[in-house]
């Protein structure tokens, strides 16, 4: 009877020892990571306060989810696509639409052009709808603007602008690579591609995958460019910035970024102006802060994390 | 008559033998039913680094995986170089990644391909957060499954502070990232 409760013994403790050992080398644990495993941002969010000219003041709050388009018309009213549907402010009324825009823009007489992610539909002032072909391949627009004779529309999945007549038709193309007279073409990593007309009625495009925003006449020859590639406050940062801009009425560039999300102004030569918002006034990981500028100089930004469009005016 | 000592041994090796086979019996039923493996769910992980340091296998089990149909293939790669990179090339002191695991390579102008070195990777995660910010977050972190012993409890899971730890089928063992979501160009 010693004997088998010996065996037994044994039995149970050779047992336990290797269960002991499994839980050990189970629970072992090599050092923490050390300092060059750490990525930390921090030193790039910081912004001198004396670079911030703008304040902040009171913002629209639209009724629609999820809003992802910005315009301002001609008239002043803004414009905001979101969840099924246009909110125009102040006072606009809300009207529905098929989807959620991917851009907008408004024409002197009211007529809205709204991109529905492949194609664009045209809203009269009674609310008719016409709609364009899509430009077809992997068509994704992201920008619209309009002048007296043509609609411009970026699409970001083609690397193409594409220019309209008002009334549709066949489009001209704007970008595709072609060295001899200088065009690069865009290199677009990401679906951020925007577009503005400058003060002279000629495009402006940024090139996000070179930090770049460059200036095309209507026939889409270039005119001129800048970029400016740095994680510090002057240039930007990523592999696709800016992600979005606006044109000042004197021609300076609003532009917003993703990753260090910050808004700022950049005079017509490229150079740093000011900071309008720094990363500190931005939830972590926002990004899509579509910009657009008023007559009087008025910033709008677009947060899709707030579900707000927010002003911000230059301090007195 | 048989010698006392002689039944006591063979009562303990019969004894001994039936906790055996009824082990084995125990874990025979148990592979009737369908196999669970762990995985990262690739939205719910936050890059802690801990998957480089709880795992029970040295380097981790856990990589980086990389989709080409997501990448944009940008020169300025959020998860190659270091935010403070100097230049954008294949100098060290200009890579994000601590143990070197990533190649660069040019494709044509300005597009260069990214590849993940699966035996330099230890799967800390530092190039996933550095493609998040920046990027398209075409890299993520992945159990390799022809590494990973499978422990019952597994150590990362424990220790993860996002839950991103889970069992799936070992029929289809990888969270892969939808290319249909994300890829655009």
């Amino acid at each position: 009877m010693n004997d088998i409760r010996k065996n037994w013994t044994w039995f149970i403790l050779i047992m336990a020892l290797i269960l002991g050992v499994g839980i050990y080398l189970g629970q072992s644990r090599r050092t923490e990571l050390g300092k060059s495993f750490d990525y930390s941002l921090d030193e790039y969010r910081q912004v001198d306060p004396s670079l911030i000219h703008y304040t902040e003041v009171e913002p629209l709050v639209p009724t629609l989810g999820k809003i992802s388009a910005l315009a301002v018309a001609p008239d002043g009213k803004i414009y905001v696509g979101g969840e099924d549907a246009v909110q125009v402010f102040p006072d606009g009324g809300t009207f529905p639409v098929d989807g959620i825009p991917t851009c907008m823009a408004v024409d002197d007489d009211g007529t809205m052009f709204v991109g529905m992610q492949d194609h664009v539909e045209i809203r009269s002032k009674n609310w008719e709808k016409t709609v364009w072909p899509s430009p077809g391949g992997k068509a994704y627009l992201t920008s619209i603007v309009v002048d007296d004779e043509y609609v411009y529309v970026a699409d970001a999945g083609n690397r193409r602008v594409w220019r309209y007549d008002k009334a549709g038709g066949k489009p001209l193309e704007i970008g595709r690579k072609d060295s001899a007279n200088g065009v690069r073409g865009f290199n677009i990593p990401s679906p951020f591609f925007d577009v503005d007309l400058g003060p002279d009625g000629s495009l402006w495009a940024v090139n996000p995958g070179y930090h770049a925003l460059e200036n095309y006449r209507p026939d889409g020859m270039p005119i001129s460019s800048w970029e400016k590639s740095s994680f510090m406050i002057e240039g930007f940062s990523g592999c696709c910035n800016p992600s979005h801009f606006a044109l000042m009425p004197d021609g300076s560039f609003v532009t917003a970024e993703k990753g260090l999300p910050r808004v700022k102004i950049h005079n017509v030569d490229g150079s740093l102006r000011c900071v309008v918002a720094a990363p500190d006034q931005f939830d972590e990981g926002v990004v899509g802060l579509d910009v657009a500028v008023d007559d009087e100089g008025r910033i709008y930004v677009l947060d899709p994390n707030r579900n707000q469009v927010r002003i911000f005016e230059e301090k007195e | 008559m048989k010698p006392k000592g002689k039944r006591k041994r063979r009562d303990f090796v019969r004894g001994a033998a039936a906790v055996l086979v009824g082990g084995v019996a125990v874990s025979s039923l148990r592979s009737c039913s369908p196999k669970l493996v762990w995985q990262i769910d690739p939205e719910k992980c936050t890059q802690c680094g801990r998957c480089a340091t709880h795992c029970v296998l040295a380097p981790s089990a856990v990589k980086c995986f990389h989709s080409y149909s997501i990448c944009g293939y940008c020169d300025l790669c959020g998860g190659y170089l270091r935010p403070d990179a100097k230049k954008r090339n294949t100098g060290a002191e200009n890579q994000l990644c601590p143990t070197a695991a990533i190649t660069r390579t040019f494709i044509e102008n300005p597009y260069y391909q990214y590849k993940i070195d699966e035996d330099l990777c230890i799967g800390c995660g530092i190039c996933v957060e550095g493609c998040d910010v920046f990027g398209n977050g075409s890299m993520y972190l992945q159990v390799k499954h022809d590494l990973c012993v499978n422990c019952n409890e597994c150590a990362i899971a424990h220790a993860c502070p996002s839950d991103a730890f889970k069992r799936v089928p070992a029929s289809e063992p990888y969270l892969l990232k939808s290319d249909r979501e994300k890829r655009i160009s």
